[in-house]
């Protein structure tokens, strides 16, 4: 399949989850929802398996490494000083969400920076052991 | 600030190539190949190799440091 192609069954693919997710919202379907988000991704892996053109290349992966940096260092800091905020000003849980939100916020900001120093740590042991 | 410059888009134009093509045969996007030529992305070593090796010269004749 070429590129022209693949780009044409993308653009079909994305309608058809736009249609049913929204058509799945409306009629409060949860199950509709998962199952079409389940045949778009396994289209999508198939569509893409048949592309014979390159789709991800050196200065692709640099690009999204770039923008993941990025989005690592604005969503982490967001995510904790508002999760502070929303649980200093909810300290006697009188009534409100705000804060089981501060929390869920806090374990998020934790989850992303477990797994950045994971992935950190595997990466520089991976490219800076000497072992051969 | 040091930059490296090519001369990628003279050596495709000897041979007759279009983006497209190069791009085919070294695997990466056409996309990679406009930045190259323009400059503004510095390739991997390994593309570097690529392609000096798709136009049979060295490296320090398609690519100059300075």
């Amino acid at each position: 399949m070429s590129y022209k192609k693949f780009k044409f069954v993308r653009f079909l693919i994305v309608f058809f989850l736009a249609m049913t997710i929204s058509i799945a919202v409306s009629m409060e379907n949860v199950l509709l929802a998962v199952s079409a988000i389940g045949i778009g991704m396994i289209s999508m892996f198939l569509v893409k398996k048949n592309v014979k053109a390159v789709l991800v290349d050196e200065m692709v992966k640099n690009i999204a490494g770039k923008s993941a940096l990025i989005a690592y260092s604005i969503t982490v800091p967001v995510l904790a000083v508002l999760s502070l905020v929303f649980m200093f000003s909810d300290l006697s849980h009188q009534g409100s969400y705000l804060y089981g939100l501060g929390v869920i916020f806090s374990y998020i900001a934790l989850f992303n920076m477990a797994i950045y120093s994971i992935a950190y740590y595997y990466y520089r042991k991976k490219y800076g052991s000497d072992k051969e | 600030m040091a930059q490296i410059k090519n001369n990628i888009k003279v050596l495709r134009a000897e041979k007759g190539m279009t983006q497209e093509e190069l791009a085919d045969k070294v695997n990466v996007t056409r996309q990679t190949i406009i930045a190259i030529e323009k400059n503004k992305y510095i390739p991997s070593l390994e593309l570097a190799y690529k392609i000096s090796l798709f136009f049979n010269k060295k490296i320090e004749e398609i690519f100059e440091y300075f």
